[in-house]
């Protein structure tokens, strides 16, 4: 096995280094010039505006790394070296700000080396153009080529770049967050350092520890009640539409479509006011003589109140949605099946049970187990009902008793400034998030037939 | 006809429950909204000056208010409209370029590197949305784009190529034929893209403009976290942050907003169907 494998990778990697040898030997002198200098070569072959272009972008590029990108990238390393000191005038380093901007630097590189990467190439595709007695395309045919041939190429430059900023630069960032020391004591001006004290914080039996076991229970509890009562409500919702006796059942269905149309965040919003301390229900409380309850506020009895009626509320909204797709499925059930079935003597209820129910559970379960992940981080519910609640109850750090995962972490890192360990956590629901969405992926009729082209 | 007699009565028990149930659920389902309706029409705004649900006397002086007097600042509804406006409306051009580029690129091209895209668009997906907060946060900070709505507009637009695939699919329900045709006949990709696929795709451009549109209109998060300043606010975080006191400005402020988009809803309802079962069910 061992013999075989390194046979196979002696056999390998020379043909890469003599692919890139040969490359470096055959080459014309332009395209090493290029490989230095971007722009060069396509220069000497008479290719002025692009010659300039990538010159000008070498330029910036230099420009950039020399003035900043590799202390940057060093800083990324060390994490601050020099301690602020007020008394003389030392500014000091913020480690925060080292680590992004390092990373900054380093998708900068990686950016730099794909032009650098397509400059040589762009000079050996014209070298060989030359070598065939052709002429150098000019910049309007470059353009055109680009427009065409290279076409999704140009088109998925932006969309590359949008998505690596704003979605895989900040994941990238929290993940390094989780494997240092920034956070509680150690914000600017003190100085952060590579370390795992997050993960031992949160896997000993600390009071993090005990807190991240109680909320992972709730929020397993939480994802599992939601999504059933969100599936069986909307089945019974679209069964009952359904009935054949129900007249004008266009008309029965737009109210559950007006929950369904308005903006989440404004039914939770209402939700919150109509169970607030002074809110309709306890002002209707109190004249019938019941004192006032304590639905969602800050204490210790709210707990059960506010999570049914979290649960409650998260119905309201999303059951409409699954209304609206079994609907859709019901219809596509042939009516031959219970034609049979009644033939057979199969009552309505075995009839539900053996027909109806498996055939939308068959057809819903992407979507379930799709909800069922986002219901585990549905961090909105309980941000609006209880208004993003801050309160410190005996038994849990930084959280409160109907608090999720999601809502812990944002509690910890955007308001506490605990960094390290709300970026552990983020990696920990990561983790099982993901083995459920792969689980279904891979499950999936789509990934199934992947690339048999249509 | 004996037996339609011996079912009658059976009939009508079962319509009775049928009826009384949908009445139930009807009113679990439109009373919030009433509820919500009702109270922006209240003459006095305190939720506690309510007798019960409803207001005591009706005026539609919270609407006029509403644009009208900002109390010293505190709530300049008619700013944050603006604002929600300009953003949702750029976020939605931008965005829709991108998302309709990226997927009829992923779905009408072979190249290097598309199923690696498709892998890590996958894996993107699974992080959850909150878990690079703090890190925007700071980017944000450090490119002086807080209290922006221009930094708004880059991340909705910046992220929204990543729910490419009901795109995706649409381009290839349409069959490829004619872009064959045209490239026999000499049309560059810029131009079947420009003349034939974009024109063809109307449906799929309205849905994925309404979309974009829909989630910076709706979305309190992003905006709380980046804007700091009251008059750079949306709709969405001022109403977060109105108090019980302020309770029929806060219904008003949301039936604004709201009565467009259940408008929009209930026309495009269909399509709004086919796009949440798009992802996941396939053929």
């Amino acid at each position: 096995m061992t013999v075989n494998n390194t046979q196979k990778k002696r056999a390998r990697s020379p043909s890469v280094l003599t692919k890139l040898a040969a490359f470096a030997v055959w080459s014309p002198l332009p395209v090493k010039l290029s490989a230095m200098i971007w722009g060069l070569g396509q220069l000497i072959y008479g290719q002025i505006t692009k010659g300039l272009m990538l010159l000008a972008a070498f330029a910036g590029v230099l420009w950039f790394f020399i003035s900043r990108g590799f202390r940057d990238i060093a800083g990324f390393f060390t994490l601050g070296t020099v301690r602020e000191n007020l008394w003389l005038g030392v500014p000091g380093d913020n480690s925060m700000r080292m680590l992004i901007l390092g990373l900054f630097s380093l998708f900068a590189l990686g950016f730099a080396f794909t032009v650098w990467y397509t400059n040589v190439k762009d000079a050996a595709f014209t070298a060989r153009r030359v070598e065939r007695g052709k002429k150098p395309r000019s910049f309007r045919e470059s353009a055109a080529a680009l427009a065409d041939g290279k076409f999704h190429a140009a088109a998925l430059t932006v969309p590359v770049i949008g998505v690596a900023i704003f979605s895989i630069l900040p994941i990238v960032f929290m993940i390094l967050i989780a494997f240092t020391n920034m956070g509680g004591e150690i914000v600017h001006p003190a100085l952060a350092e590579w370390s795992l004290s997050a993960w031992n914080k949160i896997l000993s039996f600390g009071k993090v520890g005990a807190t991240f076991v109680k909320i992972l229970g709730w929020n397993a509890e939480w994802a599992i009640a939601s999504t059933a009562v969100n599936f069986f409500g909307g089945l019974l919702l679209a069964l009952l539409l359904n009935k054949k006796n129900v007249r004008g059942s266009k008309i029965w269905r737009a109210f559950p479509i007006i929950a369904y149309a308005v903006p989440g965040f404004i039914s939770m919003l209402g939700f919150k006011f109509m169970f607030s301390q002074s809110g309709p229900v306890n002002q209707m409380l109190t004249a019938s003589g019941r004192g006032a309850i304590f639905f969602l506020s800050n204490v210790e009895s709210a707990k059960w109140w506010a999570r049914g009626i979290g649960l409650f509320v998260y119905a309201w909204i999303s059951t409409p949605s699954i209304m609206l797709m079994t609907t859709g499925i019901l219809s596509n059930i042939s009516a031959d099946l219970y034609e049979a079935a009644s033939i057979d003597g199969a009552t309505p209820f075995k009839q539900f049970t053996k027909i109806t129910l498996p055939f939308v559970v068959f057809s819903l379960t992407p979507v379930l187990i799709s909800q069922f992940v986002g219901n585990f981080n549905n961090f909105g519910i309980f941000f609006f009902l209880r208004g993003g609640l801050q309160s410190n109850y005996a038994d849990y750090f930084l959280a409160s008793d109907t608090d999720l995962l999601i809502n812990w972490l944002y509690n910890l890192s955007v308001n506490n400034n605990y960094y390290s360990i709300g970026a552990a956590i983020s990696l920990m629901i990561f983790v099982i998030t993901g083995v459920c969405s792969l689980a279904v992926y891979v499950n999936s009729k789509a990934y199934k037939s992947e690339d048999t082209f249509r | 006809m004996t037996a339609a007699h011996r079912v009658r009565p059976r009939r009508i028990v079962d319509d009775t429950l049928t009826y009384t149930a949908l009445i139930i659920v009807s009113l679990i389902f439109a009373f919030p909204a009433v509820w919500l309706a009702l109270a922006s029409f209240s003459k006095s705004g305190d939720l506690f000056s309510f007798s019960g649900f409803f207001p005591k006397e009706y005026s539609v002086n919270t609407f006029r208010e509403l644009f009208t007097n900002d109390v010293n600042g505190l709530y300049p509804y008619g700013k944050w409209f603006m604002n929600t406006l300009y953003v949702a409306a750029a976020s939605s051009l931008l965005g829709t370029l991108l998302v309709i580029l990226t997927g009829y690129v992923m779905s009408r091209f072979e190249f290097k590197g598309r199923a690696g895209l498709k892998k890590a668009t996958l894996l993107l997906g699974i992080f959850p949305g909150f878990m690079g907060m703090t890190a925007i946060f700071i980017i944000f900070a450090q490119l002086g784009l807080l209290n922006r709505l221009e930094a708004l507009i880059l991340l909705y637009a910046g992220t929204a190529p990543l729910g490419y695939l009901v795109q995706k699919g649409y381009f290839d329900s349409v069959p490829a034929s004619i872009n064959e045709a045209a490239r026999i006949d000499g049309a560059t990709q810029l131009t079947i893209f420009t003349r034939i696929t974009l024109p063809l795709s109307k449906p799929m451009i309205v849905y994925t403009a309404l979309t974009t549109f829909a989630w910076p209109w709706s979305d309190c998060l992003l905006p709380q976290l980046l804007l700091k300043q009251r008059e750079s606010w949306t709709v969405a975080v001022g109403l977060y942050n109105m108090p019980d006191q302020q309770f029929a400005r806060f219904a008003a402020g949301s039936v604004f907003i709201a009565v467009p988009i259940v408008i929009l809803y209930f026309c495009l309802v269909k399509y709004i169907v086919g796009g949440l079962t798009a992802g996941a069910v396939k053929e």
